[in-house]
């Protein structure tokens, strides 16, 4: 049998071959590119003032509820006002270039523009309230905030994150004196975490519906 | 087959009357059916049905090779649509947080909110400073928790972006300083000549700062004069009826339509139910009789409805008031018609001295208002079931406050500065009063409006007027308690109240709404604590004015005792014993004689149910609503009976001309059953032209008919088929539940004898056997009772929801290919022959099915149980194949066939509850009950680790409810009230036979006809 096609051919066929796998890798890349987070995991977020939690946790020992007053209450654990800042900084640092937009929104009253670190998408309602009530520490999710000079994501947010946790709470419960401590570590967090799942009365069936966290 | 598929509505079937007799004839049991098509139906029917089902095909129009083309095409762009990263987004933290406030907590507000002048007591959800939600308020009489539907309508109403948002001189944009520089300019003027020329026409109002205002100006201008205009004329009342329905055991309507009283209907709503629970054993069932030419709601509830002409009602009206004023209980009444109706009423009502009531209708004339109060008196009601006493609404000292005193002056030239607060002349006027022609006399004019409409684009200068959410005012509620509007927000585009124009053109301070109703109730609540108490609780505790004369313009309140009997009461009474004999008094005998033996057709003019004189126009929630009994929406008709429109050979949406007074107006025709044979009823609020993109241009006028001297009826009227078509949406037969047995209905002595007869046909007992297994039990199991009894159809549940829940307004196209997207629908069934059929309504949310049919079929597992029994839709996951909706048997979910949802209009983000998601294109939606504040519930209990308690959570519908008709709870606890609810024999589940097991359960609705008129009809 002759051949159908002439011998040159092979090359421009092992070329498309090869065209179609670049593309399709490229294609990949791309994909992944343009679905990925705005900020990388683990990528501090530049901010209009740049706030360090590393300085106001770490080295003054701040606690998080007195900014984040509304966490144990509410949905959302609260960014303070302008006026909560100025309970220092109307007589700390005032001159420094840093604190400048600060001082400036305060006195204007335009307030800050900060840039949100942790973004779930708008279908998923996640409560802080609950989860600080039921044992879940502050660490767990946002890492040790203490030692970031800018803020980054700790997590992925995926909703197979949130899952791990919610079939598997017993690896994550803590005491709720330890709840605002980002450096705790139990012995057996087995043991502790179910003997805590029995005392918080946390009904594992409800954790994984739908409904607990999707409206 | 889905009613999801695309149906028009527009039925081209001849409806044949002597195919629906011949069907009546030989039927057995109940049947109820819900259009004159499916009454008839006829063949044509059946082949109309099957022809419409492919309509969603004809909607796009494709070969099978352009299908194939565009199916290839959106896969490999399907991708590309999602190629972006999650948006960047902000924190933007206050500087100075509001005292009192938590992140993310919703709070509530006391406030009122008026219709026609008459406070509504509600709370208001504030999230982060955006009012979201209206609610009732339990503690406001006018309320006692429930709402209408307007209350619910008025967030959608603040946020409106077609509200006027800036002043206006003619047609260029000024400031409030101009405005107010106007103002004081021709105060300067009056000053000097003691406000001769000076006019301002404001909408009904019971305001007291509003009064005392009034009172000033009057003081200060002694020439300077003010006037009342309100279309529903709830001004023009001068008696104000405080009707106790919860104390009557007999209810007369004489043409009254209580049930949806602007002034208290939701007040009514709850009495005129809590009389009526058959399982009540302190206190046996009401009865009510409705007399009236046109159906109602009032008129869907009784147990005896007489269609009869408004102008045949005094005559009716004087026949029972001899037989009563008689005490005549002996039966044997004179062979006129409605002979036995008027024996049957009138032993009835004398069988129930002091505990029965006649109710006059407001479009009725004084005579028969008079002759409900000498019955009333006759029967020893007043003081028991009914008080009279004078209206709220202020009106002025001296002259005549009318609209038409004031276009007389206009047309003389007599006015020089009209200053409108609040009103639309130049739309509601009856077209007798020329009010264009006179506001071009007048050389200053002014107008605040909410809209700037019809009249806003004529007069001189036009000002936003601050919402009610967006302003202080105060107001009295129909029993005359006072309370205080607060604003929820500071005004959207800068407006200013009615009270704070009127300071500017008083002038001197205070000039700010919150300063002025301060220094109004100096006296009552006069420190700070009273103050915040009557903000707090939403009502004055100070003893209301009630029992009193009318509230004069001088702010005055004379206390005067109650008074039993009216001077007008008495002397109708006077004529009736004169009259004792002859069935009619004399005063009207010779007038209402002739309009019952004449063949004269009358028009009859009606607030629109869901938009009321217009001043709703614009309210998408409400245009979209479907209108009760008619089941309309967007559009208003011309009713007709259907021996009338046999007369005149028209079907549904067909065109008629109406002519009356030398004008004529066009509408389409909707054949009402129950309608009274020579009456022809159209409704208001249409035919706008400066409404707003939502009701600009739909439906047609009817103010271009009415009179200033006879405001509710045209009797000259002759009606023209033109042969026209219209275009209707109307939900009549979406979601049709066809062949199946939806409804259950009894009567009181059906009920004694079985209690259970609702379920007494039941092929299979409360758990039908199913190949399902059951799901575990869990802490908490939650379900709904609805009480059809309870249920009088006003749709408040609907709008709530709406509300609650980010439904989105679909527009008319999209209602006529059945793409509504309420989650909680109410269906209305007819029962009869239609000249008069029984009428019932039946709401319908999710069912929320233990063996939920839409479950299993759900590829993507996108509807899913909970533990808790909930069937959820989880909207993340749906890909739009709607099988759910085919599986589904009650025809409660709802696709989202477009982007209905506005995700670029700011206001509408603004309006929107926070704790719901807005959905996409592509996704099917349904009821939740409420997952949203089970949630809350769940977290606010778990985080106590205690219980959810019973009554902690109350879903919108339900908390909406004028009559409490829907209870939810924990069905696992047999204590709670939605247990109790459903322990009661009436109790049934909807396609029981089905074996979804759905845990929304009704309790059948129960009449309490008369035997003595039992082969009546209704």
């Amino acid at each position: 049998m002759a051949q159908i096609f002439p011998k040159r051919f092979a090359l421009w066929f092992q070329l498309f071959l090869i065209a179609v796998a670049v593309g399709f890798v490229s294609w990949a890349f791309l994909w992944r590119w343009a679905m990925a987070d705005p900020v990388g995991i683990r990528e501090p977020v530049e901010q209009p003032v740049p706030f360090s939690h590393k300085h106001h946790v770490g080295d003054d020992g701040i606690d998080c509820r007195y900014c984040h007053t509304s966490v144990g209450q509410s949905a959302y654990a609260g960014i303070p006002p302008l006026s909560t800042c100025m309970t220092c900084h109307s007589q700390l640092y005032t001159h420094q270039k840093v604190l400048a937009p600060l001082l400036t929104a305060f006195d204007s009253g335009v307030p800050l523009h900060w840039k949100r670190v942790y973004k779930l998408p708008d279908f998923v309602y996640f409560n802080h309230g609950i989860h600080i009530a039921k044992g879940v520490g502050c660490a767990s999710c946002h890492g040790a905030v203490d030692q970031m000079p800018l803020m980054s994501r700790q997590q992925h947010l995926t909703m197979q994150w949130c899952l791990a946790c919610h079939r598997d709470p017993e690896k994550h419960l803590r005491p709720r004196a330890e709840i605002f401590n980002l450096h705790w570590h139990p012995k057996n967090q087995l043991a502790l975490g179910t003997r805590l799942m029995r005392k918080y009365q946390i009904d594992k069936r409800r954790l994984t519906d739908c409904s607990t966290c999707h409206r | 087959m889905s009613s999801m598929t695309s149906r028009e509505n527009t039925a081209p079937v001849r409806v044949d009357p002597a195919s629906i007799r011949a069907r009546l004839a030989g039927q057995h049991g109940r049947r109820f059916w819900r259009s004159l098509e499916e009454l008839a139906d006829s063949e044509a029917f059946h082949a109309w049905l099957k022809s419409q089902h492919p309509r969603l095909a004809a909607a796009v129009p494709l070969d099978r090779r352009g299908f194939l083309k565009l199916l290839g095409a959106s896969l490999a762009l399907a991708g590309l649509s999602a190629c972006s990263h999650p948006p960047e987004t902000e924190i933007v933290p206050y500087v100075h947080k509001p005292i009192g406030q938590i992140d993310g907590l919703p709070r509530y507000f006391a406030t009122v909110l008026t219709r026609h002048g008459y406070a509504h007591g509600v709370l208001v959800r504030d999230d982060m400073g955006r009012p979201t939600k209206v609610e009732g308020n339990p503690q406001h009489p006018a309320s006692l928790g429930g709402t209408d539907i307007f209350a619910q309508a008025a967030i959608l109403q603040l946020w409106d972006p077609d509200r006027s948002q800036s002043v206006m001189h003619g047609n260029t944009v000024a400031s409030w300083d101009d405005f107010a520089g106007v103002l004081a300019d021709r105060a300067m003027h009056f000053d000097a000549n003691g406000g001769a020329g000076m006019r301002v026409l404001i909408g009904p109002t019971t305001s007291p700062t509003l009064i005392a205002q009034l009172a000033a100006l009057e003081k200060r201008y002694p020439h300077a004069r003010w006037h009342v205009h309100d279309p529903g004329d709830v001004a023009g009342r001068n008696e104000l009826a405080r009707h106790h329905f919860d104390r009557a055991k007999v209810i007369v309507s004489l043409d009254a339509d209580f049930l949806s009283d602007p002034v208290a209907g939701v007040r009514h709503a709850r009495d005129f139910i809590a009389a009526r629970n058959p399982e009540d054993a302190r206190q046996s069932m009401s009865r009510l009789y409705v007399v009236e030419p046109t159906p109602s709601v009032t008129g869907s509830m009784a147990d005896h409805r007489l269609p009869l002409a408004s102008t045949a009602i005094p005559a009716f009206a004087g026949r029972l008031a001899a037989r009563v004023a008689a005490g005549d209980t002996s039966g044997a009444g004179s062979a006129h018609a409605h002979a036995r109706w008027v024996n049957a009423v009138a032993k009835d009502l004398l069988a129930h001295h002091g505990a029965s009531l006649v109710v006059a209708g407001h479009t009725q004339p004084e005579s028969v208002h008079a002759l409900a109060r000498s019955m009333n008196a006759a029967l020893g009601s007043i003081g028991e079931t009914v008080e009279y006493t004078a209206s709220l609404i202020a009106t002025p000292n001296s002259g005549d406050g009318s609209l038409a005193a004031l276009v007389e002056d206009m047309h003389a030239g007599k006015v020089d500065t009209l200053l409108m607060l609040g009103v639309n002349p130049v739309y509601d006027a009856p077209f007798d009063v020329d009010m264009i022609a006179a506001l071009r006399r007048v050389p200053h004019t002014l107008h605040l409006g909410l809209y700037r409409d019809e009249t806003g684009m004529l007069a001189g200068w036009h000002a936003p007027q601050a919402h009610e959410l967006e302003a202080w005012g105060d107001a009295r509620a129909f029993d005359g308690t006072a309370s205080i509007a607060q604003p929820l927000i500071a005004p959207l585009y800068g407006g200013h109240s009615a009270i704070e124009v009127m300071a500017m053109l008083l002038g001197g301070a205070p000039a700010e709404g919150h300063a002025l109703v301060r220094q109004a109730w100096r006296k009552q609540l006069d420190d700070d604590k009273a103050w915040n108490e009557a903000l707090q609780s939403g009502v004055i505790s100070i003893p209301p004015p009630l029992r009193g004369d009318p509230i004069r313009a001088d702010g005055g309140e004379a206390a005067l005792p109650l008074r039993h009997e009216s001077e007008r009461a008495r002397s109708a009474m006077r004529g009736m014993a004169f009259a004792a004999n002859p069935d009619i008094p004399p005063r009207l005998r010779r007038d209402s004689l002739r309009s019952e033996g004449g063949e004269n057709l009358e028009l009859l003019f009606r607030p629109d149910a869901t938009i009321d004189y217009g001043a709703w126009s614009n309210n998408g929630w409400l245009q979209e609503l479907p209108k009760p009994l008619t089941q309309l929406t967007w559009d208003n008709v011309v009713l007709v009976s259907p021996a009338l429109a046999k007369k005149l050979g028209v079907q549904n949406f067909e065109g008629v001309e109406l002519r009356s007074h030398g004008h004529s107006l066009r509408g389409p025709v909707w054949i009402m059953p129950g309608q009274a044979e020579r009456s022809v009823t159209v409704h208001f609020g249409y035919g706008r032209k400066h409404a707003g993109r939502v009701a600009d241009g739909q439906g047609f006028d009817a103010y271009a008919l009415r009179t200033a001297v006879s405001p509710w009826l045209a009797t000259d009227l002759e009606i023209v088929a033109t042969g026209e078509r219209y275009e209707i949406a109307q939900t009549q037969h979406h979601f049709a539940m066809d062949g199946r047995d939806p409804l259950r209905v009894g009567t009181l002595d059906e009920f004694m004898a079985d209690p259970k007869f609702a379920t007494a046909h039941d092929r299979y007992g409360p758990n039908p056997p199913s190949l399902y297994p059951d799901y575990p039990p869990a802490d908490y199991a939650w379900g709904m009772s609805i009480d059809l009894n309870a249920c009088i159809g006003c749709k408040a549940c609907t709008i709530a929801c709406q509300s609650e829940n980010n439904i989105p307004v679909v527009g008319k196209a999209q209602v006529r290919r059945g793409r509504e997207l309420h989650w909680i629908r109410v269906d209305r069934y007819y029962e009869g022959a239609a000249e008069n059929p029984d009428s019932y309504n039946q709401p319908v949310p999710c069912m929320m099915c233990e063996h939920a049919p839409c479950e299993v079929v759900c590829p993507v597992d996108a509807t899913v149980h909970n533990t808790e029994g909930l069937n959820v839709q989880v909207y993340n996951r749906c890909v739009g194949t709607r099988f759910c909706s085919n599986n589904c048997p009650y025809k409660v979910r709802r696709f989202n066939f477009m982007q209905y949802a506005d995700k670029h209009t700011p206001q509408y983000k603004a309006m929107r509850n926070p704790e719901v998601t807005v959905r996409r294109r592509g996704v099917m939606e349904k009821c939740t009950y409420c997952i949203q504040r089970i949630e809350t519930a769940h977290i606010e209990a778990d985080k106590r680790d205690r219980r959810i308690r019973d009554g902690e959570i109350v879903t919108a519908c339900q908390a909406a409810c004028p009559t409490q008709a829907i209870r939810f709870g924990d069905i696992s606890d047999k204590q709670s009230n939605v247990s109790q609810a459903k322990a009661s024999p009436r109790n049934y589940a909807m396609l029981n036979e089905l074996g979804t097991r759905p845990r929304t359960t009704y309790l059948a609705r129960i009449r309490n006809p008369n035997p003595a008129l039992k082969d009546e009809g209704s």
